[in-house]
């Protein structure tokens, strides 16, 4: 391993530049991966559907993490599903965004008290934008999708370069709460 | 209305006149509960199933911890004569363990497993009984024993948020 490999720095103009036009097209085509943990799913269809209709901003559903933009984590998370949510989350290629839905991200909710579900998500997976309410109404999901789109478009959404600059961090929080983040079951042996 | 009543006294008679009952209850009008010594179980067990009761829908344990015993509740279901069947025991809380109903249901493989890794009860004669099976990597006593402390394992697994402002004190209070 003689060899390394230079890295070639573009000019910060051009580096600026470029990638103020891609967020404009990453902010306007948002796929997402719906991983429905808890209650707040149940909001989910009115806002995809004719009502509210996500698709007006350019947000529609994807079958798979690898070819999603956005996760959203819609509610609690017991331990066995962070476990699942982790796999996704690295699944997704960069740039990644993560919504949380409702108070159970925030601090458990009323399950503060649960032998089965975390607390905080933010200390096991960088979050962008939380969505109030216990469920947030669909007005507030689409204000919420709004809101993210915003932040794309202001290069605040930055979660995915958190996580990626503080992974030792996270990777130990994850340890501490689940023992082992690899799954382990017996439809896996 | 009259006739599954009569249903239901029928089967009472039947079972007290085979078994050793400790105690019959009505829940409801179409649901009757034994209550059996743990070594009757099996072969009353075995006897419901043959007369019909073909259908275990669940296997619960309820955990008695001043009486120090383990109530195991098999709930059994009919599809030609609606009545449920309660059919409860009860165990030594401290040694927990009791002989497997595999032979007679086989579906109780997973119900015995879900016991033994919530209240800690050994089911003999059953060989995935020490599998895990919702619980993952699980580090501390059966969490639904009564003297698991939900809050205190939640607090020393999964940090609290910390508030600045104490929210939970109305706006007039002091």
């Amino acid at each position: 391993m003689s060899k390394e490999i230079k890295k070639v720095e573009k000019p910060e103009k051009i580096k600026k530049g470029w990638d103020g036009i891609s967020n404009y097209f990453r902010a306007n085509s948002i796929w997402m991966l719906m991983y429905c943990t808890g209650c707040c799913a149940i909001e989910l269809p009115q806002a995809m559907t004719s009502r509210y209709d996500m698709e007006r901003l350019g947000m529609g559903p994807m079958a798979t993490p690898r070819q999603a933009d956005v996760i959203l984590v819609t509610g609690y998370l017991s331990v066995k599903t962070l476990r699942r949510v982790i796999y996704a989350y690295e699944q997704m290629s960069e740039p990644k965004y993560l919504v949380a839905f409702g108070p159970c991200a925030i601090n458990g909710g009323i399950y503060y008290d649960s032998h089965a579900v975390i607390k905080q998500l933010d200390q096991y997976l960088p979050i962008d934008i939380y969505i109030a309410g216990c469920m947030p109404k669909p007005e507030a999901v689409m204000n919420g999708f709004k809101d993210l789109i915003e932040m794309i478009k202001s290069k605040k959404a930055t979660g995915w370069r958190k996580y990626r600059d503080n992974n030792a961090w996270y990777k130990a929080n994850q340890i501490h709460a689940l023992g082992e983040v690899r799954i382990k079951d017996e439809f896996h042996e | 209305m009259n006739s599954m009543n009569n249903n239901v006294a029928d089967l009472v008679k039947d079972v007290e006149a085979r078994f050793n009952v400790l105690s019959v209850d009505y829940p409801k009008d179409d649901q009757v509960s034994f209550d059996f010594d743990n070594r009757d179980l099996h072969s009353a067990l075995s006897y419901l199933r043959s007369a019909g009761w073909i259908q275990l829908s669940i296997l619960s344990c309820i955990d008695w911890i001043d009486e120090n015993e383990f109530q195991l509740v098999y709930i059994i279901f009919n599809w030609e004569n609606p009545i449920r069947i309660q059919v409860r025991t009860r165990i030594d809380r401290k040694e927990a363990k009791f002989r497997t109903i595999t032979s007679i249901y086989p579906g109780a493989k997973y119900y015995e497993r879900d016991v033994h890794e919530f209240f800690g009860v050994e089911f003999e004669g059953n060989p995935d009984s020490n599998k895990q099976l919702f619980l993952e990597n699980w580090d501390d006593m059966p969490p639904l024993r009564k003297d698991f402390d939900s809050i205190a394992y939640s607090d020393s697994k999964y940090p609290k948020r910390e508030y600045k402002t104490d929210f939970s004190k109305k706006a007039g209070d002091k």
